[in-house]
């Protein structure tokens, strides 16, 4: 393993991982260091759409143009990812019969959304349209009453985690180096410039170093502080985002709400769950120990609530936070920050060759980690190669499998292969090949999510899982509502035969699972879901017996 | 903060290009266009018994009990290892693999042996009844390409 | 639909506490009605049953020198005020015990007062009060020697090299030492069998004696006794374990479970039968609309009147506590207390979730420990601490201050309140 690069990549989020591929692609020694494991920063923990960024579009026009077209480059290259998500934004008025102004209004709003749909071919998005209150209650009858109609748009809806492992993994099939669990914490230098990095590895202890005139510094919420630690600076404001997951699909279609201070949030279906976010506070403490509050699920509850009631009966199962990395601005309120990305240059800090990532969307992410390809490749003095990461599939993009044919050979039943479709794409037909080695692999973890023993295998074989955590990531283990009741046993059996883990091992691994699910269940437990977290604590309570 | 530009451009859109779009652009009402551009993708409405049905089972914990109170004997293999009771909690969740659940609805005899047996009061045998009632439900569909 | 039915003790929950409740007060004489609508915790239970953790053990002790069942109840009472043990006492605890082994002598085996170190399925040992006979010969402090611990060949659901691995921490502690091996699942099934699948097919003649020849062939020189995985049989009368063990060679036990639980679907069923034998009138339902104890009150198609009541209903699993927003008793809308570090009280049933729970995981959780308050006679207590009725009584995981999923005494408390409760409600009539 030769520690010599052309660029040290830092941060296993959407943009390192991004960042990785492209130099891979293009024929750059890349190393790729996260601390923990991919996407578990703000890209993870996004709302989980490719978004337009329809909010940008007067004052961020470019942010705009710029998500859509990457929404399309996206679909193309992983369209198993995506699924379309249609949004209603209805309207209400304040008494009875409609103001003029609130009309106006209304009409505006059409108008507006309508606009958007010019950016929509970019994305294959359905033009939008106007409906009336009876269209409205047809589509989506479980909107409270009295509201007088809606907008509609649509956006795409993904994984980000999966996103952030596929590019990751597209990075070292090119031959990029990439270590998750190992930490580049000092920045080598010399001469008034960067000249690498000093890794450790965080489960086994191993140090290094790594050499390249080019760091890319994408460690996102965590970047003000390597800065820190390094002499140098990169203004952030974090900006703290919560979301809850509710177990299944709660509406037909997206919602557009008002949360009780006027703030959009939404409700959507994703997949086969609804998300209720999000919030955006500042926050300045320790971003490797965020957790939902009480306030915080209070406030996205009612939102929603305020226009489809049955949210407050629904099943909340989790309570997931990241923070975004938008730029630092000393004044406006949290919405009203650009969401723009900057690439900050080390060299005014003696640091030449550090290129800092602030701000970005995840829609954006490709045509930023173009960018910042582009960036590096002057940085090194090297001629320019063109950007190909618009048009080659990500590891399982290449094709999209049809669900009854995987199911039709026997190994699996149909359901399953829909999510093995889903989260794999083509790469699902490896995944019945393990099944078809070994039946044993055939069994199903988790009637919850439909998660195959074969899968996890595939995972911990192909996917850069070291920990038992990873696989929440990978393949959903112990993010549905059970909770792990089914399941996390018995892949913490299979990650454990995969990757040589004793006993002691094993055991140390299920805990970290479940710590890690019960962080984002404390402020939620309530109703059906604390029936099953006592479930969960009495069935893995002998895991850690004091006595 | 929206640039003065934008703003003209805005203008001009709500008082010329729009109302052109809805007069030459807009066929139907907007409900036609709305189930033109969805429907089609498979992201139909759910009806309403059934997602009453479906939220009736988020009281599952995964306990597992009821299967022990179902004879699965006439499943296929791949079908009893998800196990039958998957029928209300996969597909009640989303009736996007509906589709793909023949198979499994099929071999419920509504029997109801499986509801005496749930400590939370899923009424499966009601869900099940409910999704077989066919169609398509809320569905993934659109997918890109 | 039957006309009224009368008896001298309604119990409401079919779990381990309502049914002890249940046979006590037929002991005593009277005519019992259980009513009930599910199997509840009980049938998730892992096997084991669990009567007191040794509060004052220090880790890394021999497991002989952790404290009886008994003595640890009595000094965990005086630890925990709050706790159901310290609210009706320990003294009957070894009677109630006792109880609960003669009436259930189909699954249980029989009590003395001593500690059981009980294999887990993650290679972890619970010291339990009470055990299955399915588990007796895996007391780890029975055997000496070698234990085999089998996993089943063809089947990812077991690790038998983690359960091994696992208990190779108890050796110097005295602990057998444990060897990993491998055996062919029972005919006809396959890898994507089941826990229930697997169990019922042992019942059936012929699977356990195939079994324990594949055991015996597969057992290491100088195996002393055998650990399978907790699937031994759904049925205590097939007797699946004995016949395993006639042609191992070998005492043959299974490991605790998770969920989905053989062994607490077996006790739950040795429940159920018990209560038929002994005339229990079993009523499949819930109750509707519980007005008090005397008046008549529909349940499932019946309508039953008795002069006293006893709720087992569980906590949130088995619906007897329930939290939509507010921690409430859903039947007869009684007082729930909770806790929130060293408060407790019914004021706090109104907290946030979050409140009640503690960041780390492994430490105990008011928010689990909620439930309802009872004087000594387990009678439920209202807002001022006055019991709600004079024949209302409460039993097993309904009460507060015990976390019955983690704390080491969850069936304990159930077989205690239990067999409390009906005594007292037969001598109340």
């Amino acid at each position: 393993m030769a520690d010599v690069y052309d660029v040290v990549v830092l941060g296993g989020g959407v943009n390192g991982t991004g960042v990785a591929r492209d130099c891979a692609l293009r024929g750059l020694r890349v190393l790729l260091l996260e601390k923990s494991d991919f996407g578990v920063g703000a890209s993870g923990n996004s709302s989980g759409m490719i978004h337009g960024g329809i909010r940008y579009m007067l004052s961020d026009r470019k942010v705009t143009a710029l998500a859509c077209r990457d929404s399309g480059y996206i679909q193309r290259i992983a369209p198993h990812l995506l699924f379309r998500i249609p949004f209603l934004m209805p309207f209400a008025s304040r008494r009875e019969g409609a103001t003029l102004r609130e009309r106006a209004a209304w009409y505006a709003t059409e108008v507006y959304v309508g606009t958007y749909d010019l950016y929509q071919p970019l994305k294959r998005g359905k033009p939008s349209t106007r409906l009336t209150a009876e269209e409205l209650y047809a589509v989506e009858p479980g909107l409270r009453p009295g509201l007088a109609g809606a907008v509609t748009l649509d956006e795409w809806g993904i994984d980000a985690f999966r996103l952030c492992v596929l590019n990751a993994l597209d990075a070292e099939a090119h031959g990029a180096e990439v270590r998750t669990w190992t930490e580049g914490r000092e920045l080598l230098r010399g001469a008034g410039r960067v000249e690498g990095v000093r890794w450790r590895d965080v489960l086994t202890g191993e140090e290094g170093e790594a050499r390249a005139p080019v760091v890319l510094n994408a460690t996102g919420a965590w970047s003000p502080a390597l800065a820190r630690r390094n002499g140098a600076r990169v203004p952030m404001r974090p900006g703290k985002g919560v979301h809850l997951t509710l177990d299944r699909r709660w509406s037909n279609y997206g919602v557009i709400c008002s949360a009780v201070d006027g703030r959009q949030i939404f409700l959507m279906p994703h997949e086969a769950e609804s998300i209720v976010g999000t919030t955006d506070d500042d926050f300045y403490g320790d971003p490797d120990d965020l957790e939902a509050t009480s306030d915080e699920v209070e406030y996205l509850l009612e939102g929603a609530a305020s226009l489809v009631p049955a949210v407050r009966s629904a099943r909340v199962t989790r309570a997931w936070c990241g923070l975004r990395t938008t730029i630092f601005d000393y004044g406006p309120n949290e919405d009203a920050l650009s969401r723009e990305h900057q690439l900050l240059d080390g060299a005014a800090e003696g640091l030449a060759g550090l290129v800092s990532f602030v701000g970005g969307k995840l829609a954006s992410y490709r045509a930023q980690a173009e960018e910042a390809t582009d960036r590096i490749f002057a940085l090194l003095g090297r001629p320019p190669v063109p950007c190909r990461t618009h048009e080659l599939p990500l590891p399982g993009g290449d094709e999209l499998p049809d669900p009854a044919r995987l199911a039709a050979g026997g190994l699996v039943a149909a359901p399953v292969a829909a999510r093995l479709a889903y989260r794999h794409g083509s790469r699902a037909r490896e995944v019945l090949r393990l099944v078809e080695e070994d039946p044993r692999l055939g069994m199903v973890l988790c009637r919850d999510e439909g998660i195959l023993a074969a899968e996890v295998v595939f995972c911990v074989r192909h996917e850069k899982v070291r920990r038992l955590q990873d696989l929440r990531r990978r393949c959903r283990v112990a993010v549905g509502a059970c909770a792990g009741v089914d399941c996390a046993r018995v892949a913490a059996q299979l990650a454990g035969r995969e990757l040589g883990w004793d006993s002691e091992r094993i055991r140390a691994e299920l805990a970290d699972l479940l710590d890690a699910g019960w962080r984002e269940r404390r402020a939620i437990l309530d109703g059906a879901q604390l029936a099953q977290e006592e479930l969960l604590r009495g069935a893995t309570g002998p895991l850690e017996v004091p006595w | 903060m929206a640039r003065p530009g934008a703003l003209a451009y805005l203008a001009w859109r709500a008082l010329v290009a729009h109302p052109l779009k809805r007069l030459f652009k807009w066929r139907g009402t907007g409900l036609d266009r709305f189930r033109a551009a969805y429907v089609a993708e498979g992201l139909a409405p759910a009806e309403p018994a059934r997602r009453a049905a479906a939220e009736a089972a988020s009281a599952c914990i995964s306990c597992g009990l009821c299967e022990t109170g179902c004879d699965l004997a006439t499943a296929t293999p791949v079908v009893r290892a998800l196990g039958l009771h998957a029928a209300f909690r996969l597909y009640s969740r989303t009736t996007m693999d509906l589709a793909l659940a023949g198979d499994a609805l099929e071999r419920c005899a509504g029997c109801a042996g499986c509801e005496a047996l749930c400590p939370t009061r899923v009424p499966i045998a009601r869900v099940l009844a409910a999704l077989r009632g066919g169609g398509v439900g809320p569905g993934r569909g659109g997918r890109p390409g | 639909m039957s006309g009224l039915l009368e008896a001298d003790v309604l119990v409401a929950g079919g779990g381990m506490a309502g049914a002890i409740a249940a046979l006590a007060a037929r002991r005593a004489g009277r005519a019992v009605a259980l009513v009930r609508r599910s199997p509840g915790a009980t049938a998730l239970s892992s096997g084991a049953v669990s009567v007191a953790p040794d509060l004052g053990a220090l880790a890394g002790e021999p497991l002989a020198s952790r404290r009886p069942p008994l003595e640890a109840a009595a000094r965990l009472a005086a630890a925990r005020p709050d706790h159901p043990y310290a609210v009706v006492g320990t003294a009957r605890l070894g009677e109630a015990l006792a109880f609960a082994c003669e009436e259930l002598a189909a699954a249980l085996a029989p009590f003395d007062d001593r500690r059981r170190f009980l294999a887990t399925l993650y290679g972890s040992a619970v010291g339990a009060g009470l055990c299955q006979r399915a588990n007796v010969a895996g007391d780890l402090l029975s055997v000496r020697g070698l234990l085999a611990v089998a996993g089943f060949a063809g089947h990812a659901g077991f690790d038998a090299r983690l359960v091994a691995g696992g208990l190779g921490r108890y050796v110097a502690r005295g602990g057998p030492e444990p060897r990993a091996v491998e055996v062919a699942l029972p005919a006809g099934l396959g890898a994507l069998a089941r826990p229930h699948e697997l169990a019922g097919a042992l019942d059936a003649p012929g699977a356990a004696e195939a079994l324990g020849d594949a055991l015996r062939a597969a057992l290491p020189a100088g195996a002393r006794a055998a650990l399978l995985p907790p699937v031994l049989g759904l049925d205590p009368g097939a007797r699946a374990v004995e016949r395993v063990a006639a042609r191992a060679g070998v005492p043959v036990a299974e490991t605790l479970s998770d969920v989905p639980s053989v062994p607490g679907l077996r006790l739950w069923r040795a429940l159920e039968a018990r209560l038929a034998a002994a005339g229990v009138r079993v009523v499949q339902g819930e109750l509707a609309a519980a007005p008090a104890p005397g008046e008549p009150v529909r349940a499932g198609d019946a309508m039953i009147q008795a002069p006293v009541w006893i709720l087992a209903t569980g906590r949130f699993v088995g619906g007897g506590i329930a939290r939509r927003g507010v921690l409430a008793e859903p039947a007869l809308r009684l007082a729930v207390q909770a806790a929130e570090g060293r408060e407790a009280g019914v004021h706090l049933a109104v907290r946030p979730a979050a409140s009640l729970t503690s960041r780390d995981r492994r430490r105990p959780q008011p928010l689990l420990s909620a439930g309802l308050r009872v004087d000594h006679a387990l009678r439920p207590l209202d807002e001022r601490g006055r019991p709600v009725h004079p024949g209302l009584h409460a039993a097993g995981a309904v009460l507060g201050g015990h976390e019955q999923a983690t704390d080491g005494t969850g069936l304990g408390v159930a077989i205690l309140t239990g067999y409390l409760a009906g005594l007292a409600a037969a001598e109340g009539r």
